[in-house]
């Protein structure tokens, strides 16, 4: 390689800035030119772009004469990562004098850009996961991956564990056949990924053939990062539960003054409007110094927010996973997170944002919101001083995306069943995939139904006259393409003022519930709601100071077992004040508040808390397993309950425990507790109880979306839909009713059992459980760790008594 | 269930109809026939069994109550003719001695020769017995009578302290006017919210139940 015209300019380009290549960049680049596909892994703000990028780009250095049409393809997660990564490459390319044209398309591309990028593809071309497949959706579209040389799958282990990893896993599979047939083998694969717990299952998944010249790249190199927790003055000055953190926020304005650019980090985008307007509050001379950026702001407001971090014009931003990844802000030296992160990788990640060069330290503040989220502190900056780092789970065998991208397919040129079939059974997605489940999926969206009952009158796709299997309806094939992803929520709305101009998007449900002169924020401005017209919410600007916050729903993440673990042993230390963690010493009385009520769990207990007042019988478990684990434990320990006495439970959960509520007693002892809590006959008694909660029916909303059952519109984008609307719960009720057979309907219980459940996790509490000593406390009041889940609202039902019987009950409690 | 309403009895059946035993009158609303053909047609996979199971429920509540006529309070056909349509002709044929009236709804725009084809007598905005209106929609209702309505499709959730939560489709009835629950199972719920002294039915899989 060392020879070559390319990598001699490419060295000389470094040089003439006083660069050199890392270690690892070279490796990949000597790889790449040896044919190989790969992962690149290494911490954030080394180049990590530079080393498959370069590569591609001494590739075509080194052809005799210039190359034209589209060589590589980079997949990026987030729209504004392209528009950052376009602007890098382009001037690399412009130094280094190589005419190739970088390209961008996503949602946020025009559409005359689009019309430009289908006469001539530019050579690089920056994508999403669901722009790629709207490209498959296209007519001609097949034409277009001829000369491909590499696709890039950037930030891939933000990819890998969702349903748009397997969006990414199929197209390649489809590009590949596509090159397969010109007689074409010279696509190579490459991932980018920071560090995960499962970095060669992650290039397994990108590059599936086990006879592929594969190869992980792993940079020497280690990122220096400082975590400090904000700690409050006394811990009687943090509510327990339920509140934001606000209280705290004080102590955040001579952070955000002493830093040159802070990004501030909150998981959702409901509470990071109400602390824009909260920091606006404190400190007014903050106003237009400081910006909010989430998923839900328009276009061209985050585009200007992008812009004025890169130039230091902002002194902070408040962000949700929206500037998560890879964005490289120069002037950003500090970061904020406020509240759990929930995981280490995600925690690390976003440290990374400050402090982006080599060698310089990422630095890094905790803000607690409740007074149990100090002890998550001290927890996470242990799991990461010990690199304990979460792995990603791979999704597989998800219908509902495979049946999105069969009829993506038959909306662009049509495909071949036989030949599409040996191209998904390749992918690590569907490697299982069985005969008779490929069979129903074509079916399904074919005929309808199974061989058994074809649906009358039933139109997708059919056989065209040349054999390939088509979208003929024009209807069918635009609504299809209006809705290609995985990502599913609630039909959003445009947020217009009615003198012109975007400001962002709200949920339906939340505009269903306001009405004319109602305020409510949204961008960090007041807007008063005026009307919705032509599916668009038209606002003026309000007089008032504070308003409601739109909820977005979706993004509650769980606490992940890695964390879940060390959080349990800092429990044991906090009262024995043998520890290291200051974070602890200031959590110290409520935790003499909780061993004075009730007991403080050790790391081999298993505490429980009856509690009787006026709401009913209550029983708290908290086994710190995470919240969706709680979830499907608490049903199933509500399940075994029910089996003893007819009873009818509420569910509630939180990351550290769960509670079952109840208007009768609930039957407890130390046999019960440990016959509850027991492993055996575990699979049939969680099929059980996960069929007599909701559980699989909410998971269904998700899957008959992506599956087109359920059409969720699109922002801006109003199609007319006349008696066609329905609801996701619907159809789950009448596949139940009448096609039990159906995929869809078993992919939700089997999402509950796989991903949610995460059955060895659960088999694994349970053992653990069975060896612990189970304490079984009756406090009183309510105790700082039961507070927090009686507030959450989220909640299940579990019942063992008839349907009548339990209407006569609540009657008379209703009316009496 | 019976109930008395403005003095006459009132048979409330689970399969979501009503039974007038004076008037020999079995009252159904938003059949919706069909809608499952026109979502299979724009390529969204619903059973064919479900309009097939709407007129089986049918078929033995006619058997059972034996009316004279049959009300259908709007919303009988949901879209533009299709195969369901075709079915429910050759299902007719069974019950040629009985009346059919369809009280139209906003979803009923098929051509006046289908209707008289099938045998179905077409009634706008309403149709009046001794006591009582039937309309569609009772927002546009004008007369003085106590008035039935349909179309929303009306649902009930209650609750109780231990924040337990059932929902369930109902029969509303309330001083003025009711609100009958949607006949096919491929329809969805809206929730009313009832004031005394309104009276609301429960619709349970194995009976009704006055809340």
């Amino acid at each position: 390689m060392q020879k070559t015209k390319g990598y001699k300019q490419i060295i000389s380009w470094l040089k003439a800035d006083k660069k050199k290549p890392f270690d690892f960049q070279k490796e990949t680049w000597q790889h790449y030119l040896d044919g190989y596909s790969g992962l690149v892994n290494a911490p954030t703000g080394f180049g990590k772009t530079f080393s498959v990028f370069l590569a591609v780009v001494i590739e075509g250095l080194n052809q005799p004469k210039p190359v034209k049409g589209l060589q590589l393809i980079w997949i990026t997660p987030l729209r504004s990562l392209a528009k950052d990564i376009a602007r890098a490459m382009r001037e690399v390319l412009l130094e280094i004098g190589l005419d190739w044209h970088v390209g961008v398309r996503n949602g946020d591309t025009s559409q005359a850009e689009k019309l430009q990028q289908k006469k001539a593809m530019p050579e690089i071309l920056l994508i999403t996961p669901e722009s790629l497949h709207l490209l498959l959706a296209q007519k001609g579209s097949t034409s277009i991956f001829k000369n491909l040389n590499c696709i890039v799958a950037d930030e891939w282990h933000e990819l890998l564990g969702s349903k748009r990893g397997v969006l990414v896993e199929l197209a390649l599979s489809r590009i590949k056949g596509l090159q397969k047939a010109n007689g074409n083998q010279i696509l190579r694969v490459w991932g980018i990924s920071a560090t995960i717990g499962n970095i060669q299952e992650a290039l397994d998944v990108i590059v599936p053939e086990t006879d592929a010249k594969k190869i992980i790249v792993k940079a020497k190199l280690e990122k220096k990062i400082e975590i400090k927790t904000i700690l409050p003055e006394k811990i009687e000055t943090l509510p327990w539960a339920g509140h934001l953190g606000l209280k705290l926020a004080h102590k955040l304005i001579p952070i955000i003054e002493k830093s040159k650019t802070t990004l501030i980090f909150i998981n959702t985008r409901g509470q990071s409007e109400i602390w824009y307007q909260h920091l606006l509050d404190i400190e007014p001379d903050l106003a237009g110094r400081i910006a909010i950026h989430h998923g839900s702001i328009d276009f061209e407001l985050r585009n200007w927010i992008e812009d004025s971090l890169h130039s230091g014009l902002l002194k902070a931003v408040i962000a949700t996973s929206s500037l998560d990844l890879g964005v490289d802000f120069k002037p950003v030296d500090t970061v904020v997170q406020i509240g759990s992160p929930k995981g280490v990788a995600r925690f690390l990640q976003r440290a990374g944002r400050s402090g982006h060069s080599p060698n310089e330290i990422s630095k890094i503040y905790f803000l607690p919101t409740h007074a149990l989220e100090i002890v998550e502190a001290a927890a996470i900056k242990e799991a990461a001083r010990e690199n304990n780092i979460e792995s990603r789970e791979p999704f597989v065998m998800v219908f509902d995306t495979l049946i999105q991208y069969l009829v993506t397919l038959a909306v662009g040129d049509g495909f071949d069943d036989k030949i599409i079939y040996q191209e998904i059974i390749q992918t690590n997605a569907f490697k299982e995939l069985l005969p008779e489940e490929w069979a129903w999926a074509m079916q399904f969206i074919t005929s309808g139904g199974d061989s058994l009952t074809a649906y009358n009158e039933f139109k997708k796709v059919v056989k065209d006259d040349d054999g390939l299997w088509k979208v003929k309806s024009r209807q069918i094939a635009m609504r299809h393409r209006l809705h290609i992803g995985t990502i599913v929520s609630d039909a959003m709305l445009k947020v217009k003022f009615l003198s012109g101009g975007y400001i962002g998007m709200v949920e339906e449900y939340f505009v269903s519930k306001i009405k004319a002169g109602d305020s409510f924020i949204l961008a960090g401005r007041v807007l008063e709601f005026v009307q919705i017209k032509d599916m668009t919410v038209i606002v003026r600007r309000s007089k008032q100071k504070k308003a409601m916050s739109p909820s977005w729903l979706g993004g509650r993440l769980p606490l992940s077992s890695n964390l879940g673990a060390v959080l349990r042993k800092k429990y044991n230390e906090v009262l024995d004040k043998k520890h290291q963690d200051e974070e602890l010493d200031t959590v110290y009385p409520l935790f003499l508040i909780q061993q004075e009520r009730s007991h403080v769990p050790r790391n081999d207990e298993l505490l429980i808390e009856m509690i009787n007042n006026r709401e009913g019988f209550h029983l708290f478990a908290y086994p710190f397993e995470g919240r969706l684990v709680h979830e499907i434990l608490g049903a199933l320990v509500a399940y075994r309950l029910s089996k003893l006495v007819p009873i009818t439970f509420s569910i509630a959960m939180n990351d550290y425990g769960f509670e079952l509520l109840s208007d009768t007693e609930i039957p407890m002892d130390d046999a019960i507790a440990y016959e509850v809590f027991s492993p055996v006959n575990l699979a049939e008694d969680i099929t059980l109880s996960i069929n007599s909660t909701e559980m699989a029916r909410r998971k269904f909303r998700d899957i008959a979306c992506i599956s087109g059952l359920v059409f969720q519109g699109y922002p801006g984008k109003y199609v007319k839909n006349k008696h066609l609307q329905s609801s996701a719960g619907l159809f789950f009720n009448v596949f139940n009713d009448f096609d039990k057979h159906n995929l869809l309907l078993r992919q939700s219980y089997e999402e509950v059992f796989y991903q949610q459940l995460e059955e060895p996790r659960l088999a694994a509490a349970l053992h653990r459980i069975q060896n612990s000593n189970i304490v079984i406390t009756y406090p009183k009041r309510f105790t700082p760790l039961s507070f927090p889940i009686k507030v959450d609202s989220l909640r299940a039902n579990m019942s063992s008594e008839e349907l009548e019987q339990r209407i006569e009950r609540m009657k008379k409690e209703v009316f009496k | 269930m019976k109930i008395e309403i403005r003095g006459e009895e009132i048979i409330l059946d689970k399969e979501r109809a009503i039974f007038l035993p004076n008037e020999k009158l079995l009252a159904i609303s938003d059949l919706h026939l069909g809608k499952a053909a026109h979502f299979r047609k724009a390529g969204l996979a619903v059973p064919n069994s479900i309009s097939q199971s709407d007129l089986s429920r049918l078929s033995v509540l006619l058997h059972q109550y034996q009316p004279t006529t049959l009300l259908i309070n709007g919303d009988m056909f949901h879209s533009d003719y299709n195969t369901e349509i075709d079915e429910f002709a050759k299902w007719r044929q069974e019950f040629n001695d009985i009346e059919f009236i369809l009280v139209k709804g906003n979803h009923d725009r098929q051509k006046k020769e289908i209707y008289e084809n099938l045998a179905i007598e077409i009634y706008e905005p309403n149709y009046e017995t001794n006591n009582f209106c039937f309309i569609h929609d009772v927002a546009h209702c004008k007369s003085e009578l106590y008035a039935i309505s349909g179309h929303i499709h009306p649902g009930i959730s209650i609750y109780n302290k231990a924040k337990q939560r059932l929902k369930f489709p109902c029969f509303y009835f309330g001083e003025d006017y009711s609100i009958l629950p949607a006949f096919s199972a491929f329809t969805g719920l809206q929730l009313v919210k009832p004031k005394m002294p309104d009276q609301v039915f429960a619709i349970t899989p194995s009976k009704v139940i006055k809340l």
